[in-house]
């Protein structure tokens, strides 16, 4: 892994995003303003689950008002993380904060695809416009999730510091 | 008490030696910073876009500014407390660094926005709560912060490219490296 890494580092596409100074604060910056967008969205749609947030609309309301929104700015995301891995490949491919976030995010988009899916074709307590206990254990997960996401793309610069012994740089 | 006393005694006090000591602190402040200033935006951003008319004036402004702000009040306090730490920890390189004084100027023109906005253009808000066109003050003021707040993302993220040690060699300064 870390021969591919250093072959990528290498290459010319990396060479420009390393070469031009503010290419790589740019991207960053990009990608912390679609995390608060995909966050905020995944947010809304789970306290509308729990039943905290705009409980006068009908959960599709709320779905298809936040849905577009965390899957554009999931592919901002996507794409300016795949520059910044491409920038930095070694920084990125030898911490396990990467691959954990990874791994989580992989997780977190299949999930909610599939959670948006159940929502939406009523998981329901009978009789009632209330979600069941299951869905809302979901919601509460999938944003922990996220909040996880987001902890460990900060800890990619602090992989030594917070996995100690199991880092990959040890 | 002057300024640089003031900086002086921020980074000799106890939770500014415990940032810089402790191995974990530095990471998971860091972390829950970023993760609180994206939810501030995030919401922000709902209320901005509301105030523009997007994605429509069904839903009343009234209504998205009490569900909203609860939330970005609640993760600015966090955001706060994360960034003195942070500040704390390395008071006099924040001090004297161009990109944290333009987000601290950024946070203040978004302050001022949102308190002349809530002073001022809210309080007719009764006219154009619902069904509605925006008038133009309310959407310059959703515009306004729209662009303050990616600019103070921009300017945080710029802060750790140009933290730190300053490794350009002086004019005029000749080093022999002929030892």
């Amino acid at each position: 892994m870390h021969a591919f890494a250093a072959w990528l580092q290498a290459s010319s596409a990396s060479n420009t995003i390393q070469s031009v100074s503010w290419v790589i604060p740019l991207l960053q910056s990009i990608h912390i303003l679609m995390i608060g967008v995909v966050f905020v969205s995944s947010l809304m749609i789970a306290l509308r689950v729990l039943g905290l947030m705009r409980v006068d609309q009908p959960f599709e309301a709320v779905w298809h008002r936040f849905a577009p929104w965390m899957w554009s700015a999931l592919i901002v995301m996507a794409g300016t993380g795949l520059l910044l891995v491409l920038g930095e490949p070694i920084r990125e491919f030898t911490a396990l904060s990467f691959w954990i976030k990874m791994l989580l995010l992989a997780a977190g988009v299949t999930s909610t695809a599939l959670y948006g899916h159940a929502l939406k074709s009523g998981v329901r307590v009978r009789g009632s416009a209330e979600f069941s206990a299951g869905a809302k254990a979901m919601s509460i997960l999938l944003v922990a999730l996220w909040l996880s996401v987001v902890f460990l793309g900060r800890a990619i610069a602090y992989d030594r510091e917070v996995w100690g012994a199991l880092s990959l740089h040890a | 008490m002057d300024v640089p006393s003031i900086i002086q005694a921020v980074q000799a006090s106890a939770p500014a030696e415990w940032m810089r000591t402790s191995v974990k602190a530095m990471p998971i402040v860091e972390a829950i910073h970023v993760l609180a200033a994206a939810t501030v935006f995030g919401t922000i951003f709902i209320v901005d876009l509301r105030l523009l008319g997007l994605p429509d004036t069904r839903r009343p402004v009234t209504v998205v500014c009490r569900e909203m702000l609860r939330l970005t009040w609640g993760a600015f306090f966090v955001a706060l407390c994360a960034g003195l730490l942070m500040f704390a920890a390395n008071a006099h390189t924040y001090y004297g660094n161009t990109a944290f004084r333009l987000k601290m100027l950024a946070l203040l023109g978004a302050g001022v926005n949102m308190l002349l906005f809530h002073r001022l253009t809210f309080r007719n808000v009764a006219a154009w709560d619902q069904n509605a066109p925006v008038p133009m003050a309310a959407r310059l003021a959703g515009a306004t912060s729209m662009i303050l707040w990616v600019s103070v993302i921009f300017l945080a993220r710029w802060i750790g490219f140009t933290k730190g040690y300053d490794f350009r060699i002086p004019p005029n300064t000749h080093i022999n490296f002929q030892f």
